[in-house]
């Protein structure tokens, strides 16, 4: 390997590596753990620090080039298509994580109560989802096996691809309100609990993620509806 | 294939034919000699403690493009693949774990052995072997990362001449880091063979059969030792011994094994910092696909609308 | 084991005891809880042996059968174990929830007696290459309180030292079948040297330290623990003085590792060392206890005591 293309890449890590001493200066982040005073790499990938300013030490991070193996954690946002409706619950598949696509699907449940934040005892899940919207939800702490519980009471949660009753494949509704959504082809009207994007934008209020990483993943999403 | 339990299994009655030859049975002492000549040199030139991992070793990751990970070990005539899958749900689980599981699996290939045919239903060497891999990669995955879910780790040997655990350990730990799977260290394994005074790391088939023998005289040492170690936190991850051996000589075992992981380890070094490379460069090429892809559309589309004002 | 929670403090007051040489129950880091052995319970089996340690119970049977030795070890007999985990142990064996338990606990007991230097299998042998002897030890867990591995070892070598093999009159070669002749006494059998049988030790480590026979709590503060088949010594079986045959070391004839944690290779020999020292004396007692029994069976003075205990 040339030198020159090594610098390029930067500094790769292999799990096990120490990284630097752990102290009020230095905070492990994501593909990092920290044992008895040093950051040690978890990841084969790049590393990559970066200033907090808020907590005023270096984030040291380890990027791998592919997506690590992981699960919804508690308090990430997830991409997921809802499969069943029922008066007291909605059942979904989680397809993405944040910015990183899951290979395998994992189950989530999205409970009557946690569908908006307001109005709570009068929510009919029958008209906030339909099977195959997809949308955006929180993970909330884990209780059961193997569901996920999910939560879009919030104002940015909610249905963000949808297909009204009869359109044709692929052509998606357009939201006229929060609680509302419309077929551009044929006009047919139907209530959704809408997430508040633009859908250009859709990502800039959630993440802090560069823009062209989080349209890659909304694509296979999108595939996936189609 | 499945075992079959609807019917009887019974024992397979064929043998192989090399039970017939001369080489079947003979006596300790030739075999013995067979292995070592009298320079004190193994029967493929190697010195005692000289394992195969320094004069050739092969691996490579990125075998199966269906796994998330996977991995090929090649130790002369010892050859495994392995290969990682995200997680899953635990069947018939039924408890809430704070910890994910691994799930190991060695599977021997059919014709993978000299003498006996494998077969497709696990056997309790398999399943042994099974169990000594999770022991050794449990203490180096982070597994709070995956409660209630597991990782399917598989390990196929392709063929095997001795030292096939340390061969299986050293592919799945490359195999996870393949995969991305967060690990605390880098894992590898080692075996020695003991016959008498004579310590054979990294044995070939034919040196493992020997040190399982029982010496005929009374007292002697024997058996097989595979260690795998964690490299950079020097812990001992699984320890597994057979045979029969005293104290002085398991310590001086642990002291080789312990010298021999660390010699493995700029390998598997070397393997995954290619690895990275590769996908970072692959990545960018892919990156530079897209972009141009983009000007060109770009620039139909600018010719359209020319078209569309003009016209 | 499922139940038992332990606070911090707890589990550092366990440690420390364990550092101090001097645990929660008063025993130092290699010694046993006090258990119970009986020989001969089972009438159908050749041998048989009933062990309780603790809340661990354990129940072996021997059945000697007759069978054609491996091809490629001709003059050797055949030993297979069987564990099984039944529900009644534990509901948490139910269904195949045991299987696990009972096949590492079945393949550690073969690999420990696989060297002909802890059991030799030649006394097995009946005719060369066409019949032998081939033991099946069934190993039952009556009740499952920890500590499996050694309360098992310790109960099959003393059903080992139990089983009578009948004698074989003749054996004729008849065309190329074998035909035995059996004696139609029963007690004119023959006893197995098991002096040499080895029994597993299962080092619990907590903190820097590892102890043998761990209680559920002690358990609960450990994350590692390591087991060691450690050969006995022929001169704690007889009764005849053997002084010019020098006393023969402990060899190690199975080692491995068990649970999701790791040790330091300096740990690692520290423990196998202190195991071979706990099996020395834990082979000692047990053969004291096994020759006192004979001969209270011999001089028919023997009480049996069977299961209501």
């Amino acid at each position: 390997m040339d030198k020159e293309k090594l610098k390029e890449i930067g500094k790769i890590c292999i799990p096990g590596m120490r990284l630097s001493p752990a102290d009020d200066e230095h905070i492990s982040g994501p593909g990092t753990y920290d044992l008895q005073g040093y950051i040690y790499a978890t990841l084969a990938g790049i590393l990559k620090t970066e200033r907090d300013e808020t907590r005023k030490a270096t984030v040291i991070t380890v990027v791998s080039p592919r997506t690590p193996s992981v699960l919804p954690r508690t308090g990430d946002i997830v991409t997921a298509k809802v499969t069943v409706v029922n008066s007291r619950m909605v059942q979904c598949v989680i397809l993405c994580v944040g910015a990183s696509v899951l290979v395998r699907p994992y189950r989530g449940v999205l409970k009557k109560e946690d569908i908006k934040s307001t109005d709570k005892d009068r929510i009919d899940p029958y008209k906030c989802f339909r099977p195959g919207d997809v949308i955006l939800a929180r993970v909330l702490p884990m209780t059961e096996i193997h569901w996920y519980h999910l939560s879009t009471a919030e104002n940015e949660l909610g249905v963000v691809i949808a297909t009204a009753e009869g359109s044709p494949q692929g052509v998606g509704m357009v939201p006229i309100s929060w609680s509302e959504m419309q077929c551009p082809k044929t006009l047919v009207k139907e209530p959704r609990k809408v997430a508040r994007v633009i859908p250009e934008n859709i990502n800039q209020n959630l993440f802090n993620v560069g823009k062209d990483k989080e349209k890659k993943s909304k694509e296979p999403a999108e595939d996936k509806s189609n | 294939m499945p075992l079959d339990y609807r019917r009887f299994n019974g024992p397979e009655d064929s043998v192989s034919y090399k039970r017939f030859t001369k080489d079947y049975l003979k006596s300790y002492s030739e075999l013995y000699n067979n292995l070592i000549d009298e320079k004190g040199r193994r029967k493929d030139g190697r010195a005692l403690e000289e394992a195969r991992s320094m004069c050739m070793f092969f691996a490579r990751t990125d075998m199966v493009s269906q796994a998330k990970g996977s991995a090929y070990i090649e130790l002369k005539k010892t050859k495994a693949v392995c290969s990682v899958f995200d997680p899953r749900e635990i069947p018939h689980q039924n408890e809430f774990s704070q910890l994910g599981q691994l799930f190991c699996e060695v599977k021997f290939a059919p014709f993978s052995c000299p003498n006996q045919r494998r077969t497709h239903a696990p056997d309790a060497d398999e399943k042994a072997l099974s169990v000594a891999l999770r022991q050794a990669l449990e203490p180096t995955v982070c597994r709070h990362l995956f409660p209630n879910y597991q990782i399917d780790v598989f390990v196929y040997i392709l063929e095997n001449d001795g030292s096939c655990l340390a061969a299986a350990i050293n592919a799945a730990g490359l195999a996870l880091a393949n995969a991305a799977v967060p690990m605390y260290d880098i894992i590898t394994a080692c075996s020695v063979a003991v016959i008498g005074e004579k310590m054979f790391v990294d044995p070939t088939e034919a040196e493992e059969h020997l040190a399982m023998m029982t010496p005929e005289k009374e007292g002697t040492n024997h058996g097989i030792i595979t260690m795998s170690m964690l490299s950079e936190l020097k812990q001992v991850s699984d320890f597994t011994q057979i045979g029969s051996m005293d104290t002085d000589c398991v310590t001086k075992a642990i002291e080789i094994l312990e010298k021999e992981c660390e010699n493995i380890v700029p390998n598997i070094q070397k393997v995954l910092v290619l690895n990275v490379v590769q996908c970072i460069e692959q990545r960018k090429q892919l990156e530079e696909e897209a972009k141009e892809r983009e000007q060109a559309l770009n620039a139909k589309m600018e010719e359209w609308k020319q078209l569309l004002n003009s016209g | 084991m499922a139940g038992l929670l332990l606070s911090e403090t707890e589990k550092v007051f366990i440690l420390h005891g364990v550092q101090d040489d001097y645990r929660s129950d008063g025993r130092s880091n290699i010694d046993y809880r006090p258990m119970e052995l009986e020989t001969d319970v089972v009438s159908h089996a050749s041998g048989s042996a009933r062990l309780r340690l603790a809340n661990t119970d354990i129940l072996v049977g021997v059945k000697t059968e007759i069978d054609v030795p491996k091809p490629d070890k001709p003059d050797s007999g055949r030993i297979e174990f069987f564990v099984d985990c039944s529900a009644n142990a534990t509901p948490e064996f139910e269904g195949r929830g045991g299987e696990q338990l009972a096949s590492s606990i079945s393949n550690l007991m073969q690999r420990a007696y696989h060297s002909s230097q802890a059991f030799n299998l030649k006394q097995l042998c009946i005719f060369e290459g066409k019949q032998c002897w081939k033991l099946y030890i069934d190993i039952l867990i009556l009740e499952c309180g920890g500590n499996l591995c050694d309360a098992v070892s310790l109960a099959v070598k003393a059903a080992l030292f139990n089983t009578r093999i009948p004698f074989v009159k003749a054996a004729l070669m008849d065309g190329g079948n074998v035909d035995l002749q059996l004696s139609d006494d029963p007690y004119d059998s023959k006893l197995l040297d098991v002096g040499s049988a080895p029994l597993l030790v299962t080092l619990c480590k907590i903190g820097e330290n590892c102890v043998v026979d761990p209680s559920a709590e002690e358990e609960s503060c450990s994350v590692i623990s390591l087991i060691v088949g450690v050969t006995g010594n022929r001169q704690y079986y007889t009764q005849e003085e053997e002084t010019d045959k020098k006393t023969m070391e402990g060899k190690c004839t199975t080692i491995a590792m068990h649970g999701p944690g790791s040790v330091a290779p300096k740990t690692l020999k520290e423990a196998i060392n202190q195991g071979i020292i706990a099996a020395k004396s834990l082979d000692e007692a047990l053969g004291q206890a096994l020759l006192r029994e004979r001969q209270e069976n011999i001089g028919f003075k023997k009480h049996s005591y069977g299961f209501l205990k």
